[in-house]
């Protein structure tokens, strides 16, 4: 990409050669009106509005690109008129219930009919009667959609559901005398409006993974969340920006508060919301916020139990929800009382990151989403990608959809939710305990066997064979032949036959024996059948490479050897990596705190089960507040330190004031923040000079990037051979949760399902002869559980998975640290 | 000491009865207070004084409104206790909980909730006026696109707390009411202008 | 000293007082009435016919209000003040003849209580122990407007003191006597034998000094309302502050009285006409004290000072120099 010069309204701008016009304006403080563009997705071309004239010539500044020396001018007296056209069309038989709309306030149809100044209406048409949908926890107003199709764009490029499509409308034709009359783009748009609507794809119900972010990015009423309806003005909140709780990817976001009634002065959570040109959000984070403690007062009482228990405890067992400050705190208090810290997951993070430096010399992995953004081949292993972090698949869905690229997922657990992103997209369903071969293949494909030890290359080379085999090749033959077709008129936006003669060449197959290199790691790894081709196909052309790896490998039982073989993968192929840390906070724990494998003979609990046990669950023996109540920052998959903000009141005691009990002195927990070890990559900054906010360019200006150290290195590169043997081929059952969830504290929210189960997919349902609801008794050979079963619309194949977020179930008390185990399910 | 002020001509013209009082300077020595102190006493400005309010005494012009036994008429655009009116026809509540009233009072008194009902309107459930913050300027009034909430001429506010005129079921015109024609209409704050449907442009609504 | 005479004097301090105790009141009433009138105003209205029971009601409530004692005061002072007030009023009316000796089933009365050769300076002397009410409750009080309101009441009234009394020396120089009954005989010839004809500036003086010791506007500094509250009664209730207010009242009738009997006449001849003549006079003087509360603005304290100190005793020396001379020649 190179540098260029444009001229826009007679300011001169720098910016990237084929970047878009409107994209170039807006990371320069230019206005062009644009509705339908959203940036990171492709152009729409719906609204017509973002007409600018480059070089003389009317273009769209959303999908014309910018050449070096372009002349542009954001109006002219025809562009005037046409957007002053546009807007009238929008307006429309708009309803004008902009009283009770949630979105007036911050509706874009009010602000660009303000705008462009309509003050009369000239158009006209017969309206169409258009009731309004309920697609559970999105509500649907035709009336009042616009067709600017964000939210089909938005779910197609970024969420990679593509559940929303455009039906027809039914309505009449528009009168004939428009069409000379009015402007051009004017009418094109309106005769695409006037034909469409928005519709999920099949059927009346929403069948996707409730994002919601077609409700965010909706510029109108059309979309709002059904809970949020009517029940508040959108400028009456105060925003409070903060980041997500939930996954690691550590989402900006901002809590919409306001008091509760008139009756109750309390602020509550009316909302999330988010930068959606620049951040998207999963369910999780858009209908999980209100998972606060509430109602909590000091009880002396309590927290003297609470200062006894440390005294007398030698162990301090908590989950990664935490905030950096938090885990530095619990590092302080083991430093002071000689505790130990324990968090298996975190721990098994710390332990993979600190194998992988041994061969990358780095304390962190190279990666980050945006480069699996900017990627075009995407590979994951390891991760249930979807729900492990969603914003990883939304990266990877990016990646596929906007830079033509293509992805393979490795993962036992078959996923239509990644499958269907993209035709250029393969699943390799492995056995679990294979991920080691998945790696070596990784290895064998894209390393650098010139560059790799020798020991590895043989071994690679282990796995070859020559083989003879019959293919069937295709041929290629020219064919003339006539052709009828629908062709798009780009003036009138209506589509009209067209009748050409067309030369096509036609494939014909041919027999033919050929001798092929045979990898044998395809048949280890479940390859599908012509595997090979389908490989060769989505390498072509292709620069960017970005991998990312989840904990399926942190947790494997051979953990040391799979990080190893992470290094060697970036050190070897062109691979970015990328780790998906299991919660929240899990990669600021693993940097912030030494922890300890095994509990004592007393624990206090932190957010988890101990003999004393601090809660933010508001279930425990002291009560804690939770991430939406207070202040701090959260480490994310993005190495990045971000800032999050108190959203709502917390009356009770902190972790401080159990620091301060033991003699810690520090008046507030964020005065941690500028003593976050600067050794582990933290920089010494107050909480208070930490940004959190995106530019007009899109430039993420959060928190900042944790510094990726460099560590001393031995040289030793040699790995484990894996033994094929391990793989468990017989029932499993994973450890995952579903979408919409990730830990207890999405099931405090009251959007969202607050019991789990045994989730199953539809079609093994079937083959076992469940039903939804039925009782199932789940035995590994850890322990069992009885549990219901829930039928899972977002997985296939036999596997099934047990939660997480439900405590009731603890499920992890079936599983020995690895995400798969063996399973005998039976219905009682 | 006599110095000339400089105003903003607001509607002032040339031609206007607006002059500036001419101030006499304060006298300096004591001469001169005694020559003032002489001529004012002496000037019968006074006796002036003192006929004046004989004058109006024996005119006996009272100007007195004895209320509560009698009250003065109230001005159309007199600004008293809010009300919430209904709509005639159908008895539902004319407020639509747009917000507006909310957003626009000054002294932020204004609340309310709302939430969906049963057929999928907007409705307010609670609206309150802080009483002893309003300051009754009837920007709530003027910005209320469905002349829901009026100011009434109710201005006799005696109670034991001040509440007792804010809640919703107190300002709301009662069913009862509505229904025996007693909802009044002010024609004051927010009311149509008359002649305002000749301010409208005319749009094409040709169905 | 015969019983009749114990007995009879007796009686007339009972009647002067029950009459001017019921005149302060009736003088309220009066005052806001006028002072309604003169501004387009009814004034009390409500409590009896044209509220006249107004009188009543204010009375009541006086005498059943709770007598606050605040708790920093000098107490014992404090509570004695408005008694100095009320009593140093009525004191000084016992050397007025209120009215002509006449004779009532064979007995002859004199409608004075004490008819003592130095009447006018009797008057005068005990109208100024009156001092001591606003003075002693003003700095009893503890309050800072109080205690500004007993610092001007004592530069008020002592200062106005030289001013009665130089005004007062030109007619008493003229009719050789200071009882208020040789005044009076001095002019009984009809009204030609006016002092107020010979002596105009000592009227004029005599009548402005007579403001300044009542404390009525336009010299009401000593409890200006907008200025320093009630001055030295704001600390005061119920019937004490009542009593500051009858000895204000009572005091205004009886130097309505002294001016009639002194500069116009008094009871004349001390027939009927003469008699109803002195109560015109007086209810003339009263009226005027509320004519000019309603048309004239109250002046400040250093002009009140100015106009005592630099103007009004030297005119009334002037004018006692100039009697002289006259008398002489």
């Amino acid at each position: 990409m190179n540098e260029i010069t444009i001229t826009i309204d007679g300011k001169v701008i720098q910016t990237q050669e084929g970047e878009y016009i409107l994209n170039a304006a807006r990371a320069n403080g230019i206005f062009i009106p644009a509705i339908c563009y959203l940036s990171r997705c492709s152009p729409t071309l719906a609204c017509r509005i973002c007409l600018v004239e480059a070089d003389g010539k009317q273009v769209y500044a959303c999908n014309a690109k910018a050449k070096n020396g372009m002349e542009i001018k954001t109006t002219t007296p025809n562009i005037l008129a046409e957007r002053r056209a546009i807007m009238e069309v929008y307006d429309v038989n708009h309803p004008l219930e902009c009283g009770v709309c949630d979105q007036s306030g911050e509706c874009e149809l009010q602000n660009y009919t303000l705008e462009v100044g309509v003050d009369s209406q000239t158009y006209s048409i017969k309206d169409t009667h258009k009731p309004v949908q309920d697609w559970g926890l999105i509500h649907y107003d035709p009336s009042l959609c616009i067709m600017c199709e964000r939210c089909i764009t938005v779910c197609e490029d970024m969420i990679g559901d593509a559940a929303l499509s455009t039906v027809a409308r039914g309505s009449d034709p528009i009168e004939a005398e428009f069409k000379e009359t009015m402007p051009k783009d004017a009418y094109a748009m309106w005769n695409k409006l006037n034909k469409s609507l928005i519709a999920p794809n099949g059927g009346d119900t929403l069948d996707c993974t409730n994002c919601g972010e077609c409700s965010a990015v909706c510029p109108v009423g059309a979309l709002v969340s059904s809970d949020y309806q009517y029940t508040s003005n959108a400028w009456e909140h105060q925003q409070i920006p903060a980041t997500c709780a939930h996954c690691s990817a550590g989402c900006q976001i901002s809590y919409d508060i306001k008091h509760t009634s008139i009756a109750n002065p309390e602020p509550k959570i009316y909302r999330v919301k988010n930068e959606w040109n620049y951040v998207s959000l999963c369910g999780a984070g858009r209908y999980g916020y209100d998972f606060e403690n509430r109602d909590v007062v000091k009880h002396p009482e309590a927290f003297d139990a609470a200062v006894a228990a440390f005294q007398k405890a030698d162990t301090i067992a908590f989950t990664s929800t935490i905030t950096n400050e938090e885990a530095l705190i619990l590092q302080k208090l083991k430093e002071k009382l000689g505790l130990r810290l324990v968090n298996n997951e975190a721990l098994a993070f710390k332990n993979f990151l600190s194998d992988y430096s041994t061969i990358s010399g780095k304390t962190l992995y190279s990666g980050d989403l945006k480069q699996v953004h900017d990627a075009d081949f995407v590979v994951s292993i390891g991760s249930a990608l979807k729900t492990d972090n969603p914003n990883a698949r939304f990266a990877m869905n990016n990646a596929l959809s906007m830079n033509k690229g293509s992805g393979l997922y490795f993962h036992p657990i078959s996923d239509p939710v990644i499958c269907n992103m993209s035709k250029n997209v393969t699943q390799i369903q492995h056995s679990p305990m294979m991920e080691e071969a998945v790696l070596y293949l990784m290895l064998d494909l894209f390393g650098d066997k010139s560059a790799m030890p020798s020991a590895l290359v043989e071994y690679l080379s282990s796995f070859h064979s020559v083989k003879t085999v019959t293919v069937e090749e295709t041929v290629d033959e020219k064919v003339t032949e006539t052709v009828t077709k629908m062709v798009l008129n780009e003036e009138s936006g209506v589509e009209e036959e067209v009748t050409e003669e067309v030369t096509k060449t036609v494939k014909k197959k041919v027999s033919k024996e050929v001798e092929v290199d045979e990898n044998a790691l395809f048949g280890l790894l479940n390859a599908p059948a012509g595997f090979v081709d389908t490989l060769t196909k989505y390498l072509a052309k292709k620069e960017k490479f970005a991998l990312m790896v989840g904990p399926d490998l942190y947790t494997h039982p051979n953990a040391t050897n799979c990080a190893r073989l992470v290094a060697l993968i970036e050190k070897y192929t062109q691979f970015s990596v990328t780790m998906i840390p299991n919660l929240a906070n899990t990669l600021g724990v693993a940097m912030i705190c030494d922890l300890d494998g095994e509990r004592g003979n007393y624990t206090i609990g932190y957010n988890t089960a101990g003999d004393f046990t601090l809660s933010a669950l508001g279930d425990g023996d002291l009560d804690m507040p939770s991430l939406n109540q207070q202040e701090g920052t959260l480490t994310s998959i993005d190495k990045r330190v971000n800032p999050t903000n108190v959203a709502l009141p917390y009356g009770g005691y902190v972790l401080n004031d159990i620091a301060n009990a033991f003699g810690l002195n520090t008046t507030l927990t964020v005065e941690y923040t500028a003593h976050l070890p600067v050794d582990k990559g933290f920089k010494a900054v107050d909480f208070d000079a930490l940004p959190n906010h995106y530019t007009n360019s899109g430039e993420e200006v959060r928190g900042y990037v944790l510094e990726n150290l460099s560590v001393s290195v031995t040289g030793d590169e040699s790995v484990e051979p894996f033994d094929a043997s391990k793989a468990i081929n017989e029932k499993v059952i994973y450890l995952a949760n579903p979408v919409l969830q990730f830990s207890a504290f999405t099931a405090r929210a009251h959007q969202l399902p607050s019991s789990g189960g045994l989730y199953v997919a539809q079609t093994a349902m079937e083959t076992n002869g469940w039903s939804e609801g039925d009782c199932v008794r789940v035995k590994t050979s850890h322990g069992e559980v009885n549990t219901i079963v829930i039928a899972d619309g977002k997985i296939e194949g036999d596997i099934a998975y047990l939660p997480t977020f439900d405590t009731t179930l603890n499920s992890e008390s079936l599983f020995d640290g690895y995400r798969f185990a063996a399973v005998s399910i039976q219905k009682v | 000491m006599h110095h000339e002020e400089v105003f903003t001509n607001r509607n002032v013209t040339e031609s206007s009865a607006y002059y500036y009082v001419d101030i006499e300077s304060y006298p300096t020595t004591g001469w001169d207070k005694f020559k003032q102190v002489v001529r004012r006493t002496f000037s019968g400005e006074l006796f002036i004084g003192l006929w004046v309010v004989m004058r109006e005494m024996i005119k006996f012009d009272i100007h007195t409104v004895q209320y509560p036994k009698e009250k003065l008429p109230l001005g159309p655009r007199y600004r008293a206790v809010h009300k919430l009116l209904r709509l005639w026809e159908s008895g539902y509540e004319r407020c639509i909980g747009c917000g507006l009233c909310e957003k626009i009072c000054i002294s932020d008194c204004i609340r309310m909730d709302t939430r969906i009902d049963e057929n999928s309107r907007k409705e307010v459930t609670e609206y309150s006026i802080n009483l002893g913050r309003c300051i009754f300027c009837g920007y709530c009034a003027e910005v209320c696109p469905e002349l829901a909430i009026v100011h009434g001429p109710r201005y006799e506010n005696a109670s034991e707390q001040r509440a007792h005129f804010v809640i919703k079921d107190d300002m709301l015109t009662p069913l009862d009411l509505l229904k025996a024609g007693a909802q009044e209409e002010y024609p004051g704050f927010g009311a149509i202008i008359p002649g305002s449907d000749d301010a409208v442009k005319k749009t094409p609504l040709a169905y | 000293m015969d019983v009749a005479f114990i007995i009879e004097t007796i009686v007339k301090i009972v009647v002067i007082l029950l009459i001017f105790s019921a005149l302060a009141g009736l003088g309220t009433y009066f005052e806001r009435k006028v002072l309604a009138f003169m501004q387009r105003r009814l004034g009390p209205m409500h409590v009896g016919p044209f509220g006249l029971l107004q009188i009543a009601a204010d009375g009541i409530k006086l005498f059943t209000k709770e007598d606050i004692i605040p708790q920093n005061v000098v107490k014992p002072i404090f509570k004695i003040a408005p008694v100095i007030t009320a009593a140093t009023a009525f004191m000084a009316s016992a050397a007025i003849p209120f009215w002509p000796q006449f004779t009532a089933f064979g007995y002859t009365v004199h409608p004075i209580v004490a008819d003592i050769n130095v009447g006018i300076l009797y008057v005068l002397g005990v109208m100024a122990i009156g001092l001591y009410g606003p003075l002693l409750g003003g700095m009893a009080s503890a309050n800072k407007w109080s205690l500004i309101s007993a610092a001007r009441s004592a530069a008020i009234f002592i200062s106005y003191e030289v001013i009665t009394g130089l005004s007062l020396l030109a007619p008493l120089m003229m009719v050789g006597s200071l009882s208020l009954i040789d005044i009076n005989n001095y002019q009984a010839g009809g009204i030609e034998n006016w002092i107020v004809w010979s002596q105009p500036v000592a009227f004029i003086l005599f009548w402005i000094a007579a403001f300044a010791e009542t404390g009525r506007t336009p010299f009401h500094l000593v409890a200006n309302d907008h200025e320093i509250i009630d001055g030295f009664g704001t600390e005061y209730s119920g019937m004490r502050w009542g009593l500051f207010f009858i000895g204000e009242y009572a005091n205004m009738f009886f130097i309505s009285f002294v001016i009639a009997i002194i500069f116009l006449g008094g009871f004349g001849d001390g027939t009927l006409a003469g008699a109803i003549q002195l109560i015109l006079k007086v209810a003339f003087f009263f009226f005027f004290f509320l004519w000019t509360r309603a048309a004239w603005p109250d002046i400040r304290p250093d002009q009140l000072m100015w106009l005592c100190w630099k103007v009004l005793m030297p005119i009334a020396v002037i004018n006692v120099v100039v009697t002289g001379i006259v008398m002489m020649f």
